[in-house]
This record gives structure tokens, sequence and C-alpha cells, in this order.
């Protein structure tokens, strides 16, 4: 395994060295930032070159998520580290479908060079990125999915491919049999829907899913759903979760109730890491199997608004492929001092996470 | 006649507490699992956090009002809380002094805009939510930090004869108010005030001081529930109140409380909220969508306030 951190430093090496490169080889464009890679498309987009101090516009959903402002930080940091390329204008949808449509018609209205955008949703935004290309300007939606292709280029993980990933560890552990409950986050939403869908595609035949529920992302709902559950099912083997809080909600749950603890999935929130650290001795059966939801997405999506707004052409899709977290590796991660609310894959230092979270 | 005696009691309790007996039997019937005490317990535990809620939405709701920032107020006193304690138990009483004297001056804020201000009740606690939500935002900067101490957990997780002690905070809460607004002239008044407001004032009744004491009191008991939850989760969540905006509502008026005020009471609402527990356990064990869960959620809402109406004729009911 390579170094696991690349401080912003080594990333800002590597962006002037992307800038020099005129001309990415297509097929084989990897991006790394981390020790992830990016994968680039076949299809592309061609951008138009801009002169002077260019203004790209960012529309975040909303913000009330340890995992949003980590993103937010890191774009912060790029941006200020490039003051003198381009200015980064924020606007906050607070999480309300409508507003984020009328955030994004003000940023076309400001003419803004390039917009990116974390969607509520991924049809409402639609006709608002149509707008903008038009008018020629570059949109790079990232993290949540759009659907159909009115945008200049999307960054992100594959939903499916990651749960495809979680599902086949999750058999691992399992030895491909065993009783299973399963969480998602928000109801209804797409990317937990996408996860599942990978899954179960990949599950063992030995393996029952005994409930699926929407945890909402957050661990007190887990954490009283999993009590229930616990109620009702005298043997469960392991706990599917496309989220670490979710997880460490339903882990604290058996814990409450007394309950061995069992193999787990989810992503890399460091409470979870915790958990894992303090419990796995007198847990033999407790295990990780997890995957990253990179919150320097925002920073990859910056950089390719940069290249296509220097007239650059670059991937239509960009998918950053998935980082595991495993009791193998998950000393490499974990954030002891830090609180349970940091993502742990961050280009944020400690100290920065340290100030951010005080 | 014994037979009148026994009608005479019948009529005076809740027909939730039927309901309650009801769903709980039918919840065992679909899973034997219900009627286990770890099951029972963990009802308790959870209904806890809803109970204290919504005990203080009940005052608001029997003086002709609604207290919509009890969503804000839990959110902030889990933040506050958390990151006060710092998970050290030296901690723990500053941490709730601060969290009471903020909760206090919601309440406060609320009934002087109510009484003083003439706002409607719903918009001035609406504005209030979204101040709180804002206030824990930008006191976090979206990133909460801290934890609950090991002490403090102990006081949520705790467990009394098998009884969790949070259940066991929520009763003595409960069973005090309701005795505070039975026999006491406080209660009598705030009875009056949501019934009549313009009568009750004539008659004597400091209207205004009774209104501001009840919004206080139900932002209270909204700290005490975020409390009891911050306990029994451990951690800093900023999106944690939301669920009990209406849950806390719904609680009440399945309990039976008119939201026109004056009618209602605390007791019918341990009921309500054992009630909302009862059928969210119940559809998380017998694979019901969330989708599902909302809908009748909804329905038995409606349906409740319908069948109250129609019972309306039975008079006045005390438990």
């Amino acid at each position: 395994m390579k170094t696991m951190t690349m401080d912003r430093r080594r990333l800002l090496q590597f962006a002037t060295a992307l800038g020099a490169t005129a001309l990415l080889p297509r097929s084989a464009f990897a991006d790394i930032i981390s020790e992830a890679t990016i994968t680039g498309s076949a299809e592309t987009t061609t951008g138009v070159a801009k002169s002077g101090k260019l203004r790209i516009g960012f529309s975040n959903g909303f913000s009330g998520n340890t995992w949003r402002t980590m993103a937010l930080a890191q774009m912060k940091n790029e941006a200020a580290a490039n003051a003198d390329a381009y200015e980064l204008i924020i606007v906050d949808g607070q999480g309300d479908v409508a507003k984020q449509v009328g955030d994004l018609d003000d940023l076309i209205a400001q003419q803004v060079d390039a917009i990116l955008v974390i969607p509520n949703s991924g049809t409402a935004v639609v006709p608002a990125l149509r707008k903008a290309e038009r008018q020629g300007i570059m949109t790079v939606p990232f993290n949540l999915p759009v659907e159909g292709d009115t945008y200049s280029a999307f960054t992100g993980t594959d939903p499916k491919a990651k749960g495809a990933i979680l599902g086949a560890r999750l058999n691992d552990m399992l030895g491909g049999k065993g009783k299973i409950v399963a969480f998602g986050g928000l109801p209804g939403n797409s990317y937990s829907a996408g996860v599942w869908e990978g899954a179960i595609s990949v599950f063992a035949p030995g393996i029952e899913v005994l409930a699926q529920k929407d945890g909402y992302w957050e661990e007190d709902r887990a954490k009283i759903i999993m009590a229930d559950l616990l109620a009702a099912y005298p043997q469960i083997d392991g706990i599917f979760s496309d989220g670490g809080q979710m997880a460490a909600g339903a882990v604290k749950a058996m814990l409450d109730a007394g309950r061995e603890l069992v193999p787990v999935t989810g992503d890399d929130y460091n409470g979870l890491l915790k958990l894992y650290e303090s419990n796995k001795d007198d847990h033999p059966k407790f295990n990780i199997a997890l995957v990253s939801e990179p919150s320097w997405e925002g920073v990859v999506a910056i950089r390719i608004a940069q290249r296509l707004l220097a007239g650059e052409t670059v991937p239509k899709m960009q998918i950053i492929s998935p980082t595991e977290i495993n009791a193998d590796n998950y000393k490499d991660y974990i954030k002891p001092d830090l609180p349970d609310g940091v993502f742990v894959d961050t280009t944020l230092t400690d100290d920065e996470l340290k100030a951010m979270f005080s | 006649m014994a037979w009148t005696r026994i009608r005479k009691l019948a009529g005076q309790v809740a027909p939730i507490w039927l309901a309650v007996i009801l769903l709980y039997a039918l919840a065992a019937m679909i899973s034997p699992a219900m009627l286990k005490p770890e099951q029972v317990a963990n009802i308790l535990q959870v209904a806890a956090f809803l109970g204290v809620i919504a005990t203080g939405q009940t005052v608001a709701l029997l003086l002709g009002g609604i207290d919509l920032s009890v969503a804000g107020v839990v959110t902030l006193t889990n933040i506050v809380a958390t990151s006060v304690m710092l998970g050290s138990n030296d901690r723990i009483p500053l941490a709730i002094l601060v969290c009471l004297v903020l909760s206090l001056m919601v309440g406060i804020v609320n009934g002087v805009l109510v009484t003083v201000g003439r706002v409607a009740p719903i918009i001035a606690t609406l504005a209030m939510n979204s101040v709180l939500f804002g206030a824990a935002l930008i006191y976090t900067d979206g990133s909460p930090y801290g934890a609950a101490a090991p002490a403090f957990k102990a006081l949520a997780e705790g467990r009394i004869a098998g009884v969790p002690s949070s259940a066991i905070w929520w009763l003595a809460i409960a069973l005090a108010l309701a005795y505070v607004l039975r026999r006491t002239t406080f209660g009598r008044w705030v009875y009056a005030t949501g019934a009549n407001g313009r009568a009750a004032y004539m008659m004597g009744v400091p209207v205004v001081a009774v209104t501001i004491a009840g919004y206080a009191l139900s932002s209270t008991l909204a700290m005490v529930g975020g409390l009891l939850l911050t306990a029994y989760i451990g951690n800093p969540s900023l999106g944690i109140g939301n669920p009990y905006m209406l849950s806390s509502i719904v609680a009440v008026v399945v309990g039976g409380a008119a939201l026109t005020g004056g009618q209602g009471s605390v007791i019918a609402t341990i009921a309500g909220a054992i009630f909302i527990t009862l059928l969210t356990s119940l559809t998380n064990i017998a694979q019901v969508s969330t989708g599902a869960q909302f809908v009748i959620q909804g329905v038995l809402i409606a349906a409740s306030v319908l069948l109250y109406r129609t019972l309306e004729i039975g008079g006045q009911r005390t438990m």
C-alpha cells in the first residue's frame, strides 16, 4: 500500500502538473488524490477557453451535516490557494429543491463561468443546467447523480459499484451465510437505492435479509430501529449499511442489548472506526468492511471546471474508485483525537479538522 | 350501582388507552417478540423521549396554542449539551444549566410573542424553530463536536427494576404535571385560558403570565427530552430534533386534546406517546416501508380527530 494521504501541498503540485499537461490521453485518464483513482468515460466534453479571472459558482444542496461541511472546507482551501485564477461563489439551497433551482438561476444571471452543484433533486435541477449550458456556462454536478446528460462533466462515486463491493465483503465476512439487517439513508434517495441494488446483486444465496430500513444517515434513527429489530430477531449475523453513522447506531443498540457484535459495512465515519477499535477485543465476531465517500470530491469538481475553462477536453463521467477500509488498514484512517462526526477520507489535516470541530 | 360506576370510570379514561391495548395485542400477534420484557422496556425507553416532549406540547395545546419550536430546542440541547460536556462527568451540571437557561429563554420569548406581540402561535414558534436550527448551525459551523459524559449516559440508559430510567423520568414528570394541571390554581388557569382566553381574563386569570409560563414549560420539557435523547445517543447530531416537531403534536392529538385549546390531558398524552412509538416499532418489525409508515401515521391522525369529534358528547375526561 502506498502512502495513504496526500497533503495539500502535494495536491497543489499535482494540480500544477496537470495544468502543464496540454492534452491528456483520453483512455488513460487517471487523476489521483489520496490513493483513489478516477476513471474517465470514453465520452468527452470540450470546454471553452476563457481569459482573465474566472468566476466559479457552487450551488450546495444543503449544509447541515459534517460531510458537507468538510467538503465545503476543502473546496474553500482549494479556492484560496488559487485565488488569482478564480473566485468561488457559494450558494446554499438549505435542503429545499425549489430554493436550489432559484440559486442556480441566480448564478446564471450573474454570468459565472462555471457552475458546480450537489443536487437536492437529480431531476429538478435539469432545466436550470440546460439553461446554463445554452448560455455557455460549464456545469459540473458532483457527489449525487443528475438525471440525463445535460451537463458538461460529472464526478462522484458509483453507488452501485460501492454496493457491490460492500455486499461482496459482507459475504466474505459471513462466509456466504447468515441473517442480516440493512440500513439506507433518507427514504427514497437514489444513492441508497443504487448501493442496495449493487449489494443484492452479489449476496450469496445463504444471505437472508431480515429487514431493510431507512436510517436517514443518522445514528439516533438507526439505533432506535435496531433496538426494535433486535427484539424481533433473536439472530442477526450481520449489518449492511450504506453509511457509517447508521452502522454505529446499530452497533450501539447491540451493545445496549448485551448482544455479541457482528460484521458491519459502512463508510469512512470516524465514530464507527472508534467503536471498532474499542470493542473488537471483546467481540471476536465484530468486523468492518467500509468504502469511503471522499469529501474531497468538490476539489476534483473545481479542477474539472478549471480544465474546461482552459478549453481542454475532459471525460464526461469521472468516477472515483472506492477506497476500502477494513480490519487490516483501519489504523491508517482512524482519528482517535477527533470527534465521531469526522469523515476520515479527507485532504484536511488533523490540525485543520481540530480547528473546524471546536 | 356498580355498573354505572364502572361506566362512569370508563368514560373518564381516554379511548387512546383502549387503542394502545388493541395495538399491543395486534403487535403481539404479528410478532410475539413484542411481548418480551426487553422489548417492552425498549418501547418505554424510546417512548420516553417523545413522551417528555409531548408532555410539554400538551400544555401548549391546552392553552389553545402550539409549539413547533420543540424540534429546534431538542437539536440545540443535543448540540449544546455535548459540546459543553465534552465527555467529562464534571461538566454535566454546567451543561444542564446552560440548556435550562436557553430553553427558558426560548419559551419566554415564544410566550411574549404570542401574548404581547399577538403573533399567531404557529408562526411565532415556527420562526423560533428556524432561529434555533440556524443557531445550532452557526454554533457548530456545521461540524458538531463533543460527546455525552459516561455518568450522563447512565442517567438515561440505566435500568431500575428492569424499567429504563429515562421512562421513569418521563412518567414522574408527566404525573407531576398532571397533578399540577388538575389540582392547582395554575392548572385551572391553563384550562380556562385555553377554553376561552377572554372570559378567563374577565374572571381575573393572569392570561399573559399563564401563557408565557405554559410556553416556558413546553420548551423546558422539550429540553429535558433532548437531554434524555442525548444520553441515549451519546453524540451530537444536527438532525436529531426533526422527527419531534410533528410526532409530539400527533401524540397529544391522538391522546384526545383539541387543537382549539382547553381540552386534553397529560395522562392521555402518555398513552399517545406509547401509541406512536408502538406503531413505529410495529411497522419496523413488520417490514412496513417508510412510505407506508407515513401513510399509516397520517390516516391515524385524521381518524383519531374524527373519532374524538364523534365522542365529544361524552363529556370531560380526566385520564
